[in-house]
């Protein structure tokens, strides 16, 4: 590959990343003039088109890095630069592509919000996060930005702070993330401590350093040091679990449905490409360091989760609740992927996804936009996110629907979508693995189908339920089509949703151009019979279920008891929360409220109880002091007081009447001598 | 006859005293200061000290009566006055502390007197066996003059000296003006 | 016969007729009779009791040695009053209170 001729690339692309940070900064200093946003759109627009010149400069050419000392700690120097290549710059054209029109759309979405300059601020800070965390060439900044992420995610999630459900949501995402931090930076401490630089390239090239490491007598040798080989496969648990935790895989995906307080613009940005494919870019990122235990784990979360997500989905009434879902279940393909060693096709379905994943929840404000609209127009009570309150908006809102079902489609891998072509290309992979996978190992690829199938049925379910079935109310036939602000972004995510964007060929994965940037050394040998196979199948499974779903929820042929088990663990998200709550969430602030008491009565006892003490002690010692030393004292005064007080009397000067006492006190001698011999 | 001269004498001193320190007027006390000298002079003489009572008769009527009258006479113009006019009280009121005082020093005393009789000292029994005592036959004043120069010649000097310094003390104090 | 008891008895009423007149009275002047009183009285006693002495007449002696004395006492004593009389015109012992010059 000819090497880029340009060194000024990693200023471009140090552009690209502080552009929306510098809008942000802008919009915060603006403060409530900054309202139209203008601020924060120019920012990201210019950001895109940096990253755009960037990702052309790059992609398909050798990496670029950009290197500057940042600090030295004793013999160690640190450093911080961007290292741009095919993955970094990918997501870096992918940030602000869906940013934009996130930002876009949020122009009317938001309009009239009381605290949209806030909203500028945190969305280029997102923006700017995410961008940095993509182009960070060392697994410290990494971890900075990661943190930055999670924090401005925190923000946007609880944007409406007033409401107590978008606190606790915010706060419940923040601290499942913080599980997933603690994982990240254990990682990284293992890391250092094995290779003692967090350098990516250096690392993890594919002559890098953990390329050369290799295992040998349980011990994990690399570059003249060694630990036991279980740190091995614990440094890529460690990174597993970060990721866990930041793209909503199981067991630590309860943050992301409640993550739905925050307003749908944020949600679709979060879903689509920021927070969430933060921990895929990172699985990807230093895929080489994960041996097979670490993959295999990973693999199985993947799959769980995806099954386990999928079902999820299938009962729930909430649209929003319905794409979070979604969301957490294609991150468990996407997990599931590079646990099979496809980490391309992973990706790839991330970019796919980003795209009809963001259009899907665009699409959803823009209904829940017209239905809360509608309800302040008419006075109405009805829940704007409930799709049993919808139905037949299909012909009031003829291009919400058709982008919708465009990404409906992509969504449940239909051909001629991006969705099917990345969810093909991941499947195919999958039973490639399988193939030469022991035991149970074998049963994930199809696992991985049947969450196909039943992501085609959840998401035709949502399509029919609001567009195509009776409504149900009249009212509904009173709803209209979104303004244009809102229909030109995601007109233009339906475009991209499409395969041209990906692939010439609308039906063969290995001739999309994405894949082919990224392809991984070592790969299973290929099924060819499963390239033909598996798109055949899949789509076939998911007419099947779109077809199922049409006559249960169109024709009102609905053939499940509401009641059974099944229906209510899918209702009831399985009980995690619920799990979660009984058996971490009450048990700590159970030992909290321990602790407290203990504190207050034990510790804040002990010591309220000394300084009681020493109050008494010290109010004994002053009564003592004023009484028993002082009083001694007076009373000595006093006696002596007295004493020369009735003395006083005596010495008045007058010789009679001393004489007077001389003469009574010889005559009481006298009489007492007389007593005496008496 | 010997007894009831004595007790003619006695009865004039003890009611005279008491006469004296209960009175008004001290010019008229005085006087009176002058019968009770004369009646103990007269009691000295019943215990055969016929030199003593001379003597009391010399050194107080004649000296230390007058210098109290000469000091009367220089201090109590405003008595003097009163002495003139007459007063209406004769007797002052009697000082109840110092009358307590002294009846219960008086007490003490006629008991302690009365009791003399059972508690006789040795040297007086002694003596009266041994007829060392004063007879009225005794040439006392011879012998008391040759004590005076033989045994008793130290306090006899020592007293002379004494009485030196008090007279020129005396004098000195009773010096006009605040010379010192 | 006049025995010794008599001789108490009477010294014993002019010591306390004495003693009053110290005690009582409120004149610098009879307060020295008094005081002449007492020593009469003790005077009387040590004649009386001189009596059985006759080998030394300590008694007589020294009754005459209480004498010279007490005029002396007089003496100055009564160049004492006329002092203070000088000083505070009066002899009343009960006003003459202050030890230092005014």
């Amino acid at each position: 590959m000819p090497q880029p001729s340009v060194t000024y690339l990693p200023f471009v692309a140090l552009a690209a990343v502080l552009l929306p940070f510098a809008g942000s900064l802008l919009s915060a200093i603006a403060g409530r003039r900054s309202q139209s946003g203008a601020i924060a759109i120019t920012a990201i627009a210019g950001s895109l088109l940096t990253a755009a010149y960037v990702f052309a400069q790059v992609w398909g050419n050798a990496p670029v890095h950009g290197q500057w000392q940042w600090f030295v700690i004793g013999e160690t120097p640190f450093h911080v630069g961007l290292l741009l290549d095919n993955q970094s710059v990918l997501m870096l054209l992918l940030v602000p592509l869906i940013a934009l029109p996130v930002h876009l759309y949020s122009v009317a979405y938001m309009k009239g919000d009381p605290g949209i300059h806030r909203y500028w601020m945190y969305l280029g800070l997102f923006c700017f996060a995410m961008m940095a965390l993509v182009v960070a060439d060392n697994l410290f900044l990494l971890y900075v930005c990661w943190e930055l992420v999670g924090f401005a995610s925190y923000l946007l999630i609880g944007f409406w702070f007033t409401r107590d459900t978008a606190v606790q949501a915010n706060k419940k995402a923040f601290i499942v993330n913080r599980i997933g931090d603690i994982g990240l930076l254990i990682g990284i401490a293992i890391l250092y401590a094995q290779f003692g630089t967090l350098d990516i390239r250096t690392l993890f090239d594919p002559h890098g350093l953990v390329a050369a490491s290799v295992v040998a007598d349980g011990q994990w040798i690399a570059s003249g040091r060694s630990m036991p080989a279980i740190w091995l496969t614990l440094s890529g648990l460690a990174f597993l679990l970060g990721a866990i935790a930041k793209s909503a895989q199981f067991p630590l995906h309860v943050w992301l449905p409640d993550a739905m307080e925050g307003p749908t613009a944020v949600s679709s940005l979060i879903h689509a490409a920021t927070m969430v494919a933060a921990g895929v870019f990172l699985l990807a990122r230093i895929f080489p360091l994960f041996n097979g235990t670490a993959l295999m784990v990973m693999a199985c979360i993947g799959v769980f989760t995806a099954c386990m997500a999928a079902y999820f989905a299938l009962t729930q009434y909430d649209i929003k609740k319905i794409l979070a879902f979604s969301t957490i279940s294609q991150l468990g393909f996407m997990v599931a992927g590079i646990g099979m060693g496809a980490y391309h096709a992973a990706l790839f379905h991330l970019a796919t996804h980003a795209f009809f994943k963001c259009l899907l929840f665009l699409a959803a404000g823009a209904v829940i936009h017209e239905m809360q609209h509608l309800n302040k127009q008419y006075g109405l009570e009805i829940d704007p996110q409930d799709i049993r309150g919808m139905g037949g908006l299909r012909r009031q809102m003829p291009l919400t629907f058709t982008v919708m079902a465009i990404a409906a489609l992509a969504l449940g891998g239909f051909p001629l979508t991006g969705g099917f072509l990345s969810k093909d290309a991941l499947l195919v992979h999958a039973l490639e693995w399988g193939a030469i996978q022991p035991g149970l190992l074998r049963l994930l690829p199809y696992f991985l189908f049947a969450a196909a199938g039943l992501t085609a049925f959840y998401i035709a379910r949502l399509i029919f339920k609001v567009f195509v079935a009776p409504p149900a109310i009249d009212r509904l036939t009173q709803i209209h089509e979104v303004g244009k602000w809102m229909l030109v972004p995601m007109l233009f995510l339906a475009a991209c949703s499409l395969f041209l964007v990906f692939s010439l060929h609308p039906f063969d994965v290995g001739r999309a151009w994405l894949t082919q940037g990224m392809v991984p050394d070592t790969l299973p040998p290929t099924l060819p019979a499963a390239h033909t196979l598996v798109p055949v199948t899949a789509t076939l499974i998911a007419l099947l279920m779109a077809w199922l779903a049409w006559k249960w929820y169109v024709k009102g042929a609905y053939p499940l008891r509401t009641t059974g088990l099944l229906y209510k663990l899918s209702l009831n998200q399985g009980y995690l929360d619920k799990l979660y709550d009984l058996a971490v969430i009450s048990p700590v602030l159970r030992l909290s409220h321990v602790l407290r008491e203990a504190d207050r009565y034990l510790v804040d006892g002990t010591i309220d109880g000394l300084g009681r003490l020493g109050r008494l002690l010290a109010a004994l010692a002053g009564w003592m002091d004023q009484y028993v030393v002082d009083g001694t004292v007076r009373l000595i005064g006093k006696i002596a007081y007295g004493l020369g007080n009735v003395l006083r009397r005596t010495q008045t000067g007058r010789v009679q009447y001393y004489l007077f006492t001389m003469f009574f006190i010889v005559l009481i001698v006298l009489l007492y001598q007389m007593i005496i011999h008496a | 006859m010997e007894s009831i001269l004595f007790y003619c004498f006695a009865t004039v001193a003890v009611g005279t005293s008491f006469i004296l320190v209960s009175m008004r007027n001290i010019a008229r006390a005085l006087f009176l200061f002058f019968v009770v000298l004369f009646a103990m002079a007269g009691l000295y003489v019943f215990a055969l000290a016929d030199f003593v009572a001379l003597t009391q008769i010399l050194i107080y009527v004649g000296g230390v009566l007058v210098l109290l009258l000469f000091a009367f006479m220089l201090s109590n113009k405003e008595l003097l006055n009163q002495l003139q006019a007459g007063t209406s009280h004769f007797f002052a009121l009697p000082v109840w502390q110092a009358l307590t005082v002294a009846l219960l020093f008086l007490g003490v005393l006629l008991y302690a007197a009365l009791q003399f009789d059972r508690h006789e000292p040795q040297w007086i029994a002694a003596a009266r066996e041994a007829g060392t005592v004063i007879t009225p036959t005794d040439r006392t004043v011879q012998h008391l003059g040759i004590h005076l120069m033989t045994r008793y010649l130290l306090p006899f000097e020592v007293i002379s000296v004494l009485l030196m310094m008090a007279l020129m003390g005396a004098a000195h104090l009773a010096r006009k003006g605040g010379q010192t | 016969m006049i025995t010794l008891t008599h001789f108490l008895v009477v010294s014993a009423c002019i010591f306390a007729a004495g003693m009053y007149a110290v005690l009582a009275r409120r004149n610098a002047i009879m307060v020295l009779v008094g005081i002449e009183l007492i020593i009469n009285a003790a005077i009387l006693n040590l004649v009386a009791f001189g009596r059985y002495d006759s080998t030394h007449y300590g008694g007589q002696v020294f009754a005459v040695f209480a004498i010279v004395l007490a005029a002396a006492g007089v003496a100055v004593a009564l160049a004492i009053i006329l002092n203070v009389y000088q000083h505070y015109k009066t002899i009343n012992p009960e006003d003459i209170r202050d030890l230092k010059e005014k």
